[in-house]
Formats: structure tokens, C-alpha cells, sequence
């Protein structure tokens, strides 16, 4: 019994390492993915510079300019530098991303370039952010056709704006 | 946003009943109305106006009899009683509490169909759910504009004036002055989101319980979302998992949000922004 336990264990670990090894693996193949992609736009027309001004650390290449010197920092591991994709169209307008790459890690991912079909910049994602009470869209409750509101009990919605605006279509 | 006073020619009939413990209120343009709009024949209008109410009310009393935990003899109370079984109650009542358990997983548990003292109580989904029935309902009927209230959370279909693609002008209660409007949002018309749901730390019924001992830090939350259940779960949710659910649900839905913290300050997403 106690063998059986030793070697259940034993191939537990295996797998377990097994599991580490193999996602280790994923991680550098998806990170010269990336790498790659941002190299793949450097000849791209349009918004898409792609630009590499990754300096590279072995000493294969300089990193003078163009996408065979991004690729090979790209590729290596030690790459070190800045790369940047090509213009993407999203719900949020044009979307330009720069990875910043240190030892084939992506360390930092920015927008480079974001607008909305007016070419304003705008806020990148959806969440929620501070405004004053005079940003947000203003009406007055006799411009509505309705009011959303916390739950009105019946007794409430006596007084409710609500209620004035169904009194006043009945 | 347009306002009421430039929809042309647009005349609104609302009808208004009790249920759920709330007001529901149906608003439809009368050209939307069968003959309402060729004079001297009004009182077609008006007799389809009441039938489409009619069937709205049907949907909420059919819901309330069943989901409502006030009422000694409805499901639910029996449910809560230990009197009836989840495997012996209704399919109604079992598909419900499925939902009401996914959206706990999708909420990661800032919103639970399972009160403290362990009742269950789907009242925090049901009304959303009715509102869903309701407007299909309408729709069955061929009514394809209208505005639907129950209790502060609304459902739209079309425009107030049929046919132009106006949106309805919804306004969004501010909670420190309940006589005035702290923002608007434009429903249906051009837009995809049909449903604004708003709910409040301080609101009646107990279906919001905050996640962790900590105090609630918003006073008020209101959700545009493209279907009812969405926005009146979401809402409720984001109060009770304050701001990390917040996050949680700007990135995982679409939707737009507007937040009024316990300190009156606002937190918006773009679609509220004027």
C-alpha cells in the first residue's frame, strides 16, 4: 500500500511538472507570437507604422530600422524594446497598441493611438469613470417619457415623476 | 434625446396598474394605436390601449402569484416554508432559480438568488423577467412602440414616434432630490440598448445584500443594457459588489453604467457622458 501511495504521488509530481513545462512552452511560443505580429505590421500600409526601435541585446543585429531587425529582436530572448502593432478598428474608434518587451517578456502594453471617427482621442475602455453633474446627459423631467429610478413602492410613486408623466398621458 | 415638446404631432396614452408591491406603468404613441389617430374614432384606440394593458397585467399577476414571497399561498412562500421541494416545484420556478444561480456565477456571487437566512427569494430576478414577458406580450399583440415602466425599471420597444427612430427619452432619478432628474439616456430608436434599470442602497425590499461586512458604497446605480434581466441583475449586482463588480461589469458587458456614490460623486461610462 505505501508503494502504491509513493508511486501515485511520485507520478502526481510528474504530471504536475509535466503541467508547468508545458505552459512555460505556451508562454514563449505566444509571447514571440506577439512579438511577431507587431513585426508582421511593419510593412502594412495606412495608420500602421509598426515601428521597432527594439534594441537588441545579442549581438545578431543592430537595431537599425525595418521589420527584418524587429523580427529577429522579436525572436530572440533576450529581445529588449518597443514594438508597435498595426491600426485596428474597435467599437472605441482606431486602436494602435505598443508592447514593450524586456528578456522576450511583454513588460508593458499602451495605446498608441485612439480615436473615435473624429479623430478625437478617446477613453479606451468602457468602465465607469468620475464626472461632474454637468457632464453627464442633462434633461429636464418634462423632456422624458419616462423615469428609471430605485424600486417606487405604490405608496411612493404617488409623488413620483413617474407618476406625473403617466397622469399626464391617461 | 429628444424632447417630448418637439415630437410633433406624437400624443402619449399611459395606462397605470398595481402589482408586485409596485406601479407598472404602459406608455404607447397613440398613431401606434390602430384607428386612435382618424377622429371620430378614438375609442378604438383607446379599447386596444386597455386589451394590451390587460395583458401586460395578466404577465405580472401571473408572476406575482407565483414568485411572491408576501403572499402566504404563492409558490415561493411554500418554497420558503420547506412545504414544497426545488425537484417538486414548477418549471416556471425551477428555470428561474437556474438563471438566478447563473447570474451568481457571473457575478461571482455579488448577486444571489439566496438571501442571508438562506430563503430563497428570485425576487431580485422576477421583476426584470415579468417586464420580459410583458414586452412580449406586446409585441404578440403587434404593438411595435412602446414604453414600459415597473417601478423605475424600463423596457422599450421602437419610438415614441413611430416610425421617425427617435429614441425614448428615459430620465434617470437623482437619489438625493427624488423630485429631480440627475441624468437622461436615450432608449431604443438608434441605438441596442432597450432597458435601463436603477436600483438603490436604500430601496425598498431586501434583495440586495453587499457582498462582504463592509458598508455599501453606492447610493444609487442605474444600467442600460439591450434586455431587462441584464440591466435590473447587473444593477443590483454592482450595488452590492461596489466597485470591483462595477469593473467586473463594464468589461464583461455591454452596457452602460451611471453610479452615484454614497457621497453624491458620479462615475459614468461613456454612453452617459453629454
Amino acid at each position: 500500500m505505501r508503494t502504491r501511495a509513493a508511486v501515485s504521488a511520485a507520478l502526481a509530481s510528474a504530471g504536475i511538472l509535466i503541467a508547468g513545462w508545458q505552459s512555460g512552452v505556451h508562454i514563449a511560443d505566444s509571447s514571440s507570437a506577439v512579438a511577431s505580429a507587431a513585426t508582421g505590421t511593419a510593412g502594412s500600409t495606412g495608420m500602421g507604422t509598426g515601428t521597432g526601435t527594439g534594441t537588441d541585446d545579442s549581438t545578431a543585429s543592430s537595431g537599425s530600422s525595418g521589420a527584418g531587425t524587429t523580427g529577429a529582436a522579436g525572436a530572440s530572448a533576450k529581445a529588449v524594446g518597443t514594438y508597435a502593432g498595426s491600426v485596428v478598428q474597435t467599437r472605441f474608434g482606431s486602436v494602435q497598441v505598443q508592447i514593450t518587451v524586456q528578456a522576450g517578456k511583454i513588460t508593458d502594453v499602451t495605446a498608441l493611438q485612439l480615436t473615435d471617427a473624429e479623430r478625437k482621442s478617446v477613453q479606451i475602455s468602457n468602465r465607469a469613470a468620475p464626472l461632474l453633474r454637468d457632464e453627464v446627459l442633462q434633461s429636464q423631467s418634462a423632456d422624458v417619457q419616462t423615469i428609471s429610478g430605485a424600486t417606487v413602492t405604490s405608496d411612493a410613486y404617488l409623488n413620483s415623476l413617474q407618476a406625473a408623466l403617466d397622469a399626464a398621458n391617461l | 434625446m429628444q424632447p417630448t415638446s418637439e415630437l410633433a404631432g406624437s400624443v402619449l396614452k399611459a395606462r397605470t396598474f398595481g402589482s408586485m408591491g409596485t406601479v407598472i406603468s404602459l406608455t404607447v404613441p397613440a398613431r401606434a394605436l390602430g384607428t386612435a389617430a382618424v377622429p371620430g374614432t378614438a375609442g378604438g384606440g383607446e379599447r386596444e390601449l386597455d386589451a394590451a394593458a390587460a395583458a401586460v397585467e395578466r404577465v405580472f399577476a401571473r408572476a406575482d402569484e407565483t414568485f411572491s414571497l408576501y403572499r402566504p399561498d404563492s409558490e415561493a412562500s411554500r418554497l420558503a416554508r420547506g412545504e414544497l421541494s426545488l425537484r417538486a416545484a414548477s418549471a416556471g420556478m425551477r428555470d428561474r432559480y437556474a438563471d438566478a444561480l447563473s447570474w451568481r456565477l457571473m457575478t461571482e456571487g455579488a448577486f444571489s438568488p439566496e438571501r442571508p437566512d438562506g430563503v430563497l427569494d428570485l425576487s431580485g430576478i422576477i421583476k426584470g423577467y415579468a417586464i420580459g414577458q410583458a414586452g412580449a406580450a406586446l409585441r404578440s399583440r403587434g404593438i411595435t412602440d412602446w414604453c414600459l415602466n415597473a417601478g423605475g425599471d424600463v423596457l422599450v420597444m421602437g419610438s415614441p414616434v413611430p416610425g421617425s427612430g427617435a429614441a425614448w427619452a428615459a430620465g434617470v432619478v437623482d437619489p438625493l432630490d427624488r423630485s429631480a432628474l440627475l441624468s437622461a439616456y436615450g432608449l431604443g430608436g438608434p441605438g441596442t440598448r432597450w432597458a435601463l434599470a436603477t436600483s438603490g442602497s436604500a430601496e425598498r425590499g431586501d434583495h440586495i445584500w453587499t457582498a462582504g461586512s463592509r458598508g455599501v458604497e453606492f447610493a444609487q446605480v442605474s444600467v442600460a443594457a439591450a434586455d431587462i434581466v441584464t440591466a435590473d441583475v447587473l444593477a443590483t449586482a454592482i450595488v452590492a459588489g461596489g466597485t470591483a463588480m462595477l469593473h467586473r461589469a463594464t468589461d464583461g458587458w455591454d452596457i452602460d453604467v451611471l453610479v452615484v456614490r454614497r457621497t453624491g460623486e458620479l462615475l459614468a461610462t461613456p454612453g452617459f457622458r453629454a
